[in-house]
């Protein structure tokens, strides 16, 4: 007992002593993982020894036995301490030091995670997720464990700005591609509920087509996701997959979305009526879903492409015509819609109240202004760089022996031009 | 030795003349690479000084205008420090014959500055001519000399400390092209660009040129607005002849202050712009897509057998 108290006090002492320079941390780093046992055998005495150090400074001390505090089963009532101190711990830690033990880091904050969403209370975990998160990155396009977790909370907590802010990166690296799936998933959602339909089906897109060797849940729900935001955003679905999706998605995906298929082709016929009767039918399967706000942000999306449509036959029409093609109850209503449609920009038009007549306009953009030009030039900048990336992965993959056996085999037996011994077979 | 000359003989030089003897240079100066040095103290001596290469020009004379149309190459012997005579004659028969005008007219060589030893032979060439030209070629590349590195010398007899001597004498020439060699020479001039860039494309070519052009005009006008901002000041006495000339060529200069130009100029510039882009993703979707049939063929296990379509 007496030896092991001793010893505990030592190493605190030798973190204490080695946080400074980067060689000292790394040595720390590699006492500290020796002694993973030592503090796992001593877990009632970790408490008082985490006061005796400093977070910020002794870093990758204070996250070994933060670990091992957290690894025990914590109840309701020390749950609160501890979330407090673990984000207080990730507010003022040094990012260097914990990069060097990133699992433990993780660990930690997956506990706090779950402890969070014990006390039922998501929305106090997601500030000290994202500094924790920003802190475990490698650089802005690195995707860690950390990210998915964050998402989950901003969305339990409906704090969904804070989630787009995450969303803005664009990614690069990934850790763990269920990491990958998830985040993307949950990034999805919250865009959903931002309104923001373009970029959750972008994340959708990434779900569905990502590489798989087998077909996973998440995937399963997102294309159900992919197939209403396609419907609500664009107003057209396609089922044939691009290329790059992996066989077993496009296999298998399609089998278990029936319902929202058939959601597509009623959506195809234009009228409001079948569209209805589909989802009256299905609903059940929406509502297990827990797609039933969405399906209904679909039949609403049906008036606005209608009115869409109009606009490409009609230069000027009446609100009552509106409301009877497009098959609303009155001229009031067709009136709101239109408005809103304006408003958000998706649809040129002036309503002349007088006579109630609605008037189809041209894209006012010129293109000729210097905002334009600003847009443009930082657009270029984007796709050189995309386009730099392409080619340094392009060429990492076409060294891949993987692929180069793959495409010695495929070779045909002779080339046109030599008639020489090809070597039919391209072994590693 | 270089004051100008006083024959009153008007020079004109052929750009093939100038070609020749820089290609000729540029051969044996390639030829004669000196192995790489291996010890490192050799490392302070200098390269060999660049060969000197010799050769005669042949043209026509008619009257005081001196035409050099072409030249060729002559082997100099060091030991009796003269051109070969027999060769040199043997090639002047040969060109007799296809071009019977033409007649020797001088020497040629290459170097920074005439010297003492050229003397000797600009005499012995005197019994072909009586007054040979010396056309000398400076091979050293000056990015700052904006004219050809090229000077003609004619020998003068001129009384020197009481004994006269032959010395050679500066004189101007203009260049005189015929259409084929202006032609060839404007291809050879935009093969590659001036500043050795990469852009190997005609676009980027034609922009270059046209940059360098804004860029001279330009510099050009800064120097007339110091011009007009010294005699402003009153450093400069005002002359009235400069500044009606300056007022006129800035009323020749494009007017680019009214709106019309600023719409004009912004949609064309947003045209380019966009044409940019959508080259740069029609590039990055052909990465894209190649990218993605590797991946397939390496990593997709059910991927389309069948190998790959005939040769077409």
């Amino acid at each position: 007992m007496n030896l092991n108290m001793n010893s505990m006090e030592s190493l605190v002492a030798q973190i204490q002593g080695l946080s400074g320079s980067i060689a000292d941390v790394n040595q720390l780093h590699s006492l500290l993982k020796q002694s993973e046992d030592l503090f796992h055998s001593e877990l009632a005495r970790l408490a008082p020894l985490l006061t005796e150090l400093d977070p910020s400074i002794h870093s990758l001390g204070y996250l070994y036995i933060l670990e091992a505090c957290t690894s025990a089963p914590i109840s309701k009532e020390q749950a609160n301490e501890l979330v407090l101190s673990v984000a207080r711990f990730i507010n003022l830690c040094a990012a260097e030091q914990i990069r060097l033990a990133p699992d433990k880091f993780i660990s930690v904050c997956k506990r706090f995670k779950d402890q969070v969403m014990l006390l039922e209370d998501p929305m106090r975990g997601v500030a000290p997720m994202l500094t924790a998160l920003r802190k475990l990155q490698l650089s802005s396009e690195h995707l860690t464990t950390l990210h998915p977790d964050f998402l989950l909370l901003c969305l339990l907590g409906k704090c969904y700005k804070t989630g787009l802010s995450i969303l803005e990166d664009d990614i690069f690296e990934v850790d763990q591609p269920r990491d990958f799936f998830l985040y993307c998933y949950y990034g999805g959602m919250i865009c959903i509920g931002q309104k923001k339909f373009s970029k959750a089906l972008e994340l959708l897109h990434n779900v569905v087509t990502a590489p798989m060797s087998i077909l996973n849940s998440i995937a399963v729900e997102a294309y159900k996701k992919y197939i209403l935001v396609s419907l609500i955003h664009l107003g057209q679905f396609s089922i044939s997959f691009p290329k790059y999706t992996s066989s077993v998605a496009q296999r298998n995906l399609k089998n278990f979305s029936q319902p929202y298929l058939d959601l597509v082709n009623s959506y195809g016929t234009g009228k409001i009526s079948e569209l209805e009767t589909c989802v009256l039918a299905n609903n059940e399967k929406f509502e297990f879903d827990k797609n039933l706000g969405l399906v209904k942000q679909v039949v609403s999306s049906m008036y606005k492409r209608n009115i869409q449509r109009l606009t490409q036959t009609y230069l000027t029409l009446s609100l009552q015509d509106i409301a009877n093609t497009v098959q609303l109850h009155s001229a009031k209503e067709a009136e709101m819609h239109v408005l809103q449609m304006i408003q958000d920009g998706e649809i040129y038009a002036t309503i002349n109240q007088k006579d109630g007549m609605v008037r189809f306009l041209e894209d006012p953009e010129q293109y000729k202004s210097c905002e334009m030009i600003e847009r443009i030039d930082s657009s270029i900048q984007r796709i050189m760089m995309l386009s730099r990336k392409l080619t340094d992965m392009d060429e990492l993959l076409s060294c891949d022996p993987l692929y180069l056996a793959k495409a010695g085999r495929e070779r045909q037996r002779f080339d046109f031009d030599d008639f020489d011994t090809v070597p039919s077979k391209f072994t590693i | 030795m270089a004051s100008s000359s006083s024959s009153g003989l008007t020079f004109k030089l052929h750009p093939l003349v100038i070609v020749n003897i820089s290609d000729h240079y540029t051969r044996i100066k390639s030829q004669s690479q000196p192995p790489p040095t291996s010890s490192a103290a050799n490392d302070a001596v200098s390269s060999p000084p660049p060969p000197r290469v010799f050769g005669c020009v042949i043209g026509i004379q008619r009257g005081r205008t001196v035409e050099i149309f072409n030249s060729f190459e002559l082997l100099y012997d060091v030991s009796t420090h003269s051109l070969d005579r027999a060769f040199l004659e043997k090639k002047q028969e040969l060109y007799k014959k296809v071009f019977p005008h033409f007649y020797v007219l001088g020497w040629y060589s290459t170097g920074s500055d005439a010297q003492e030893s050229d003397m000797q032979i600009h005499k012995a060439l005197m019994d072909i001519n009586e007054s040979p030209v010396y056309l000398l070629l400076n091979p050293s590349i000056n990015h700052a000399q904006k004219d050809l590195p090229v000077t003609i010398y004619e020998s003068e007899l001129h009384v020197i400390d009481g004994i006269p001597q032959l010395i050679f004498v500066r004189s101007s020439y203009t260049i005189e092209t015929v259409e084929a060699e202006r032609i060839s020479v404007d291809h050879v001039a935009h093969l590659k660009p001036s500043d050795g860039g990469s852009a190997a494309t005609q676009l980027a070519a034609h922009l270059t040129g046209i940059h360098s052009a804004i860029k001279m005009l330009n510099s050009r006008i800064r120097v007339l607005h110091h011009y007009l901002l010294a005699v402003q000041k009153g450093d400069l006495p005002c002359e009235n002849s400069l500044l009606r000339q300056v007022s006129s060529l800035l009323r020749r200069l494009p007017t680019i202050e009214s709106d019309k130009f600023q719409d004009d100029f912004l949609m064309e510039y947003n045209d380019t712009l966009l044409i940019t882009y959508l080259a740069m993703f029609t590039n990055c979707s052909s990465t894209m897509n190649e990218l993605v049939d590797k991946f397939n063929t390496a990593y997709d296990r059910h991927s389309r057998r069948g190998g790959r379509a005939a040769f077409i």
